[in-house]
């Protein structure tokens, strides 16, 4: 069992230093000593997505990270780092105004991966965001509310307050 | 002593409140009393005949906002949501001045678990229409204070003025305290209150903290100074097996561990966090006792074997005789298979456990029985237990009666420590699964030459429950339950036991219409039990465009079930199979559903996809596989649930609401049902193979081409 060690990891554009094992996933180090929550234990074993997080911005599952894999100067953005109550980002006024979730559970997980694909493709057709979601599992099964939240972005649709 | 009404308001109501109790009753319970004309055949072989008073508070404060308290909880259904406004509007208040208390023991009434769709039904017209009677009264009131006639004054946006002189103003919050109880609000009051609810199409209350990942679930929660902890996890059928030996040395020596102990049939491990916990798991190593009780591999034998009925659940005329003598008789066996809840946030609590006191915090259905359950877990009176219902992510029953809160109890008195219990996806699957039970169903019809249904008996080998065998006129007929001493554990699932006998049902009407050559649709009609089936029918017909040929090894399928009493439903299902692979795709779905009263229709769409898709999801590929001794599903990728690919095109419609025949009946589940049999049906059609046996999977697509 591997000790602990101190670490640097920067997350939504802060450098926090830990003492702590190197061999613990980023997830649990996220919700428990960053006490950044909003990243979801959903399986633990790569298969759902709760856990989406951004990593110098690629989508990375953070119960298969550990913090030893990540360097000081690797840019951590959970769904925290997105937006914040009050000042939403366009993506997540779009989950909202769509009702882009049931429980809610998958929601910071779905918002993440799809933020990723909009970095990297900003008018994804409907056919790009399954393929780019559909490792990402909803049990309340808000599938068409949620392409549906992303095309909206996706199509230039401009939020009006 | 459990909480009562003046102890309660001896806690909350303060001297600054004004305190209205009211009961709303189950609509379910008294229909006959308050028969609706139309389905009346459904009322009369399908209510539950109960009545139960839930006991509901709502307070105004001196500042004019109002609580309220409701024992139900959110489970993503959109509850809150609906309360709020139903409140905010009733009284006519922003939405800011409504707050709602959900699902506390320690400060709700119990009224009941949120299950079987009925929350928005029972709960929300009770506060509908206690709103409409709180304003009255407190107009009178408001009278009685100013000396004038009630006639004089008027309700208007939480206020009490006079109808000639806007100046005279009573604020609801300036009126004197006290206590006053409603009677019991009737059933139907709903709709037959003189100003309907209509929903604004306000957002999800909770959509903004939804989004930016600050909605505290209960894993979220931190009490502070708190570990972790969890408990071995068995393939084996936990009440067949228990640790025989185990590394506790090893288990203890894990950074980070608390404390590792056995307890009961399995074993315990508490430590500072998630990963020590699990870490300590693996290097316990428990080895299992393998079950002595001699196993029959398939599930179908294990259902059967042993199994004694329980019950006749219906008789009518001479089944056996008719059957005899009917003309065209086909004898079939339907079996679905175990499944699984799989919510996206597993079972969790986090318990804190003083002396002979309890605080849980939990992700539960019912924290009235998870009252009782930590009470018992610790032996310690329930009225020291407090249940704290949080936010749900996801239930589908099987938080009804979840284990984590005295699982969590029972880890905090062992270590005096804070204990958050988060379940893996194994022990969700296997050390405490509940499944969704599979079921054998035995059909057998008699038919006439020109398709009348005369002769049917159903056996059913099912331990809960028994869905809609009689969605058809059929003058003699049979239904018998059989146990099923099947060791897998049973719970309960989104759309109940219906599911099950609706695929045998559906698909033997299918069999027997291909048998007399009469399209499945038309020999539906011929005998149907209620007739607003036939306007379902012919909307998800019309939707699907049954009538064109459909592509080759394309196929369309249609079924019809009703649930719960008086929701009835039609789905229409167009599936392609490719004979290669065996891969069945659903290309397009529709639904039709008649289900009283529709409160918002966004929610209510969304949540009746959602619904199709979880038929879709048991009908095509969900499956816990076990046997007499175990089970194989072990995770996520054993168990494959809907993802986004999977989603067809879904068209819906709702008849119910331009008949406006009564109250909302709520469609949670209903839609899951018939989902399921017009998929089989829709394969059956493309492919000319008939399956009895759930789900349909590629293999044994597969397999029934090969044998056909
Ligand atoms: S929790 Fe990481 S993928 Fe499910
Ligand atoms: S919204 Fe409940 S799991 Fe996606």
């Amino acid at each position: 069992m591997a000790r602990a060690e101190k670490i640097t990891l920067k997350v939504n554009g802060e450098p926090h230093s830990l003492t702590i094992d190197p061999g613990e996933p980023l997830l649990w180090v996220l919700r428990d000593q960053l006490k950044l929550t909003g990243t979801k234990f959903g399986c633990g074993e790569g298969e759902c997505g709760a856990c989406s997080v951004l990593i110098n911005g690629e989508v990375f599952r953070s119960c298969m990270v550990t913090v030893g894999e990540l360097a000081a100067d690797d840019q951590i953005v959970t769904i925290e780092g997105l937006g914040r109550p009050g000042n939403l980002s366009e993506l997540q006024r779009a989950f909202v105004d769509h009702t882009a979730f049931g429980c809610g559970y998958c929601t910071p997980g779905m918002i993440v991966t799809a933020e990723a694909l909009l970095r990297s493709n900003p008018h994804p057709s409907r056919d790009e965001i399954v393929s780019a979601m559909d490792d990402n599992l909803c049990r309340c099964a808000s599938y068409p509310a949620i392409v549906e939240a992303v095309a909206s972005v996706a199509g230039g649709v401009k939020r009006e307050d | 002593m459990p909480l009562n009404r003046r102890t309660f308001l001896e806690l909350l109501g303060g001297s600054t409140a004004y305190a209205f109790t009211f009961s709303c009753s189950d609509g379910t319970g008294t229909v006959d009393e308050a028969p609706v004309e139309a389905d009346a055949g459904v009322i009369a072989n399908h209510a539950v005949r109960y009545f139960v008073d839930y006991t509901e508070w709502l307070f105004i404060h001196a500042d004019g906002s109002v609580t309220a308290h409701a024992g139900r909880v959110d489970m993503g259904q959109g509850l809150k949501t609906v309360l709020s406004n139903l409140i905010s509007q009733g009284l006519q208040l922003p939405p800011e001045k409504v707050e709602l208390v959900l699902g506390d023991t320690s400060s709700c009434p119990d009224d009941g678990p949120t299950e079987g769709s009925n929350a928005t039904r029972i709960v929300g017209w009770g506060y509908w229409r206690a709103c409409e009677r709180i304003r009255d009264h407190l107009v009178e009131r408001a009278a009685g204070i100013l000396g004038v006639s009630p006639k004089k004054l008027v309700y208007r946006d939480g206020a009490i003025v006079a109808k000639n002189d806007p100046t005279v103003r009573l604020a609801i919050g300036e009126l004197a305290d006290g206590t006053v109880h409603l009677d019991t609000i009737e059933p139907r009051a709903w709709y037959s209150s003189s100003t309907p609810y209509v929903d604004r199409g306000t957002p999800s209350v909770n959509g903004e903290a939804i989004v930016t990942g600050t909605l505290v679930y209960t894993g979220d929660f931190d009490p502070g100074d708190c570990c972790y902890g969890a408990f071995a996890s068995s393939q084996y059928h936990i009440q067949l097996t228990e640790i025989e030996a185990a590394d506790f040395a090893a288990a203890a020596a894990v950074p980070g561990v608390v404390k590792v102990e056995r307890t009961g049939a399995s074993a315990m491990a508490v430590g500072e966090s998630f990963t020590s916990v699990q870490r300590a798991l693996k290097a316990l190593a428990p080895r299992w006792r393998i079950p002595e009780r001699d196993r029959i591999l398939d599930v179908e034998g294990e259902i059967r074997r042993g199994a004694e009925l329980r019950k006749t659940v219906e008789e009518a005329g001479d089944p056996e005789r008719k059957l005899g003598s009917s003309p065209v008789r086909i004898s079939e066996t339907y079996i679905t298979q175990y499944a699984s809840q799989v919510p996206m946030e597993t079972e969790t609590a986090v318990a804190e456990v003083e002396g002979d006191r309890a605080t849980v915090w939990a992700s539960t259905q019912a924290p009235f029985k998870a009252r009782v359950r930590v009470a018992k877990r610790l032996k310690i009176p329930e009225e020291n237990v407090r249940i704290i219902a949080m936010p749900v992510g996801g239930a589908f029953g099987v938080k009804v009666d979840t284990p984590a809160p005295d699982e969590a109890a029972l880890l905090a008195r062992k270590t005096g420590r804070r204990v958050k219990h988060v379940y893996t996806r194994e022990y969700q699957f296997n050390g405490r699964a509940r499944y969704k039970e599979a079921v054998v169903a035995d059909i057998t019809s008699g038919v006439t030459e020109n398709g009348r249904l005369v002769a049917r008996t159903i056996d059913l080998y099912q331990d809960e429950g028994f869905g809609s065998a009689d969605t058809y006129d059929i003058p003699h007929v049979r239904t018998r339950l059989f146990s099923s001493p099947m060791p897998a554990r049973h719970g309960t699932m989104r759309g109940t036991s219906f599911v099950q006998t609706c695929f045998a049902v559906e698909s033997h009407t299918d069999v027997l219409a291909e048998a007399l050559g009469i399209d499945p649709l038309e020999f539906r009609k011929r005998n149907l039990a209620v007739a607003s089936f036939g306007p379902l029918l012919d909307a998800v017909a019309e939707m699907i465009g049954y009538q064109r040929a459909p592509d080759g090894d394309h196929g369309i399928g249609v079924a019809i079930c009703h649930h719960g009493g008086r929701q009835l439903g039609a789905v229409a299902a167009e599936v392609s199979v490719d004979r290669t692979s065996g891969v069945v795709r659903v290309e397009r779905l529709a639904g039709a559903f008649d289900i009283g009263l529709v409160i918002n229709l966004n929610t209510l769409t969304a949540n009746t996809k959602g619904a199709m898709l979880w038929g879709l999801g048991f009908a095509l590929f969900e499956e816990v596989r076990v046997d007499g001794h175990q089970s194989f599903t072990r995770g996520l990728s054993d168990y494959r649930i809907p993802r986004f690919s999977d989603v067809p095109p879904m068209e819906i419609a709702f008849l119910s609401n331009e008949t406006k025949d009564g109250w909302p009946r709520g469609c949670g589940e209903l839609p899951v049902i018939p989902t399921v049999s017009a998929i089989a049906n829709a394969v059956a059609r493309a492919i000319g193979v008939r399956f009895h046996t759930l789900p349909l999977t590629p293999e044994r697509v597969l397999e029934g081409l090969r044998e056909s």
